[in-house]
């Protein structure tokens, strides 16, 4: 969850996700059970004799070395790649087709598809020197059948941005996006899983537990909004560009850091908590049970979630760390201005929880719908 | 087999049969993949938005292609019969653009399209417009405007050909008979040029059908194409088998058409161009 350095590099992972699809298509149709593919036979050692490098999955801008430095002064000569993804689906389409990452980091509405489809191992967090400032009810959103599988790195919002010298009455709740004050100057995230959200919390509905009914009032409300709606974003790095040149002035669902850089850049910017919550993301490290480098994966672990690493994380995206130690190493202004520190603030976040599969293509299904009508 | 046989089969053949396959199947990973079922194409035959969607999308090619050519083919004229001692230039700017990234292409239309890019500021100087608008960009016209001229040089390249087959002795004849100039385009070149105007519209019609990432970028909330829907089906809801049943719907109704375009123009005249 993070924008990537810039727009291009992330469309070209896109291409690249597209042809890795069709590669990954390729060797799997082609075989009659889940098989590695050829050239993957040199992963296939025992535990011990793994020298290779950490493979990272990874999203792109996650990589700074000051995220993991710990890592690095411990393993000096130890290589670590990193493969990134720009979407939670991709990565785990990625796993499921045999690729060999030692560690991945999905966010947490995907977290009990890795666990069921077997692809992550339980983490012994003893073996965590750091783990002990972690937020507990974060820490909590990782374990899964009594045993801890995500260790939890950063969160943060989706909620929305107002352009507040274009709007004159700026949205109180996800409900006001709904005012025809902001038609046509209106941006909505293109994913299905947070419009269904933010749509069934402008209802009064509870968004993990809405019946098809309520999913059947959820798509005409969005279909109610669509003349409204100037354009999806598909792309976080698209936000700021969209605010500051005016083409919306009102975009929903957007993540923290696109408001910090825009309040960084002068631009007449409010965040806004509305009435019904601000939407809540959290995502962490899992470990893959196909890892060769179990040590050293639970050493970047330990790395990432260092106090100082974290602190890092929050000075440079503004995110929320799962380690409550980093907020005193890093700079308070976004801090105060998100409200990072305030104790209750999770429980005033609608957290976004796993999903089943399901429910997914329900949503996705759903939002089609939308994108589709005229 | 003879190579290029071999690379189709392997690049082109093997991975729609992957895909014909994945359409049959009842999920994307296993144990679901192993299930063989025909459910998707119920789903899809029930789905009447996405059926209105892919005419829309067919609508929006038929125009781009249609908009390329006319476009395209006085640039094409004017390099074989005009351009002189200066077509080799002229060419190699025609198509240098071509050679910068496609998505620097389309940025470049939000900055003239965009509620303060060029075209407002210029409505709004001139007193035409209050304020400044997205509804230019954002819309399925800037979707066709960005296309149109992303796909001019790859349709000018082929009418440029067929004109420049053209046999000058048939030029000379029609002149000495007495047929005026406007007679001889309309009688003569034009009816030899036409296999480089079909081949430059099928280069344009098959890709913009299939087209996402300029939807994506300039089309705003009414001008998303059936392949966003695609791409959706792939890389979102992981639902590979109705992506797969959903992609060959289209190829379906390309073969359609290529199948009624070949009445029309003997698709070995392409291969010649």
């Amino acid at each position: 969850m993070i924008n990537a350095t810039s727009k291009l590099l992330r469309l070209r992972f896109a291409a690249q996700t597209a042809a890795r699809l069709l590669a990954a298509a390729i060797v799997l149709g082609g075989c009659a059970a889940p098989a590695a593919a050829p050239g993957e036979a040199v992963a296939m050692q025992p535990a011990a004799a793994a020298t290779g490098p950490l493979l990272m999955l990874e999203w792109s801008g996650y990589e700074l070395p000051e995220f993991w430095q710990p890592f690095a002064d411990q393993h000096p000569n130890q290589n670590v790649d990193f493969s990134f993804f720009a979407e939670d689906a991709e990565a785990f389409a990625k796993l499921q087709t045999g690729f060999k990452a030692d560690l991945v980091h999905p966010c947490s509405s995907w977290w009990q598809l890795y666990v069921d489809a077997g692809l992550v191992q339980p983490i012994d967090t003893a073996r965590l020197s750091n783990f002990s400032g972690m937020r507990p009810e974060m820490s909590a959103m990782g374990v899964f059948g009594g045993k801890q599988y995500f260790i939890p790195w950063e969160w943060g919002y989706e909620s929305i941005l107002v352009r507040t010298d274009k709007v004159k009455n700026p949205p109180k709740s996800w409900a006001d996006l709904w005012n025809p004050e902001y038609a046509g100057h209106l941006a909505l995230w293109d994913s299905g899983e947070s419009n269904h959200a933010m749509t069934a919390l402008a209802l009064g509905f509870k968004p993990e537990q809405t019946t098809a009914a309520q999913d059947e009032l959820i798509k005409q409300k969005l279909l109610e909004l669509k003349p409204s709606v100037v354009t999806y974003w598909v792309d976080f790095t698209e936000v700021p560009q969209l605010i500051s040149s005016g083409d919306a002035w009102v975009v929903a669902n957007v993540w923290q850091d696109a408001y910090a850089t825009l309040v960084g850049d002068g631009v007449a910017v409010d965040y806004i908590t509305p009435s019904e919550g601000r939407l809540g993301w959290l995502c962490g490290y899992g470990i893959s049970s196909q890892s060769a480098n179990v040590n050293l994966a639970y050493d970047y672990i330990n790395a990432a979630i260092a106090p100082k690493s974290m602190a890092k994380m929050i000075d440079t995206y503004s995110y929320g760390a799962a380690n409550n130690s980093a907020l005193a190493l890093a700079d308070p202004k976004f801090i105060k201005l998100l409200q990072l520190d305030e104790p209750d603030i999770l429980q005033r976040t609608v957290f976004f929880n796993s999903i089943t599969p399901d429910r997914r293509k329900r949503f996705t299904n759903l939002w089609d719908e939308v994108k589709a009508a005229p | 087999m003879a190579p290029p046989a071999l690379l189709l089969a392997v690049f082109f053949v093997l991975p729609m049969l992957i895909m014909a396959s994945f359409s049959f199947r009842l999920g994307t990973f296993a144990p679901e993949r192993y299930v063989f079922t025909t459910e998707h194409y119920w789903d899809f035959i029930s789905r009447t938005s996405f059926h209105r969607l892919l005419l829309r999308s067919i609508g929006v090619a038929f125009i781009t292609a249609g908009a390329s050519i006319v476009l395209a083919y006085p640039l094409a004229h004017f390099l074989v019969f005009r351009a002189g001692r200066m077509q080799l230039t002229l060419l190699s700017l025609l198509i240098i653009p071509a050679w910068t990234s496609y998505l620097l292409r389309i940025l470049a239309w939000k900055v003239i399209l965009g509620s303060n890019g060029l075209l407002n500021s210029f409505l709004l100087q001139a007193g035409l417009i209050q304020e400044g608008s997205a509804r230019l960009l954002y819309s399925p016209s800037a979707v066709v405007v960005t296309l149109v001229y992303v796909w001019i040089p790859f349709v000018a390249l082929p009418i440029f050909a067929a004109l420049q087959r053209i046999d000058g002795s048939v030029l000379e004849a029609a002149a000495d008979l007495g047929c005026p100039a406007w007679q001889t385009f309309l009688r003569v070149i034009f009816p030899l040029s036409l296999p480089g105007v079909a081949a430059g519209f099928l280069f344009v019609f098959i890709p913009t059908l299939g087209e996402w990432v300029t939807p994506a970028l300039v089309g705003g909330a009414r001008g998303v194409m059936y392949g966003n829907l695609i791409q959706d089906q792939f890389v979102r809801a992981l639902n590979w088998p109705m992506g797969s049943v959903m992609s060959l719907v289209m190829l379906a109704l390309m073969l359609v058409q290529l199948a009624l375009f070949s009445r029309v123009v003997r698709l070995s005249d392409l291969a010649a161009v």
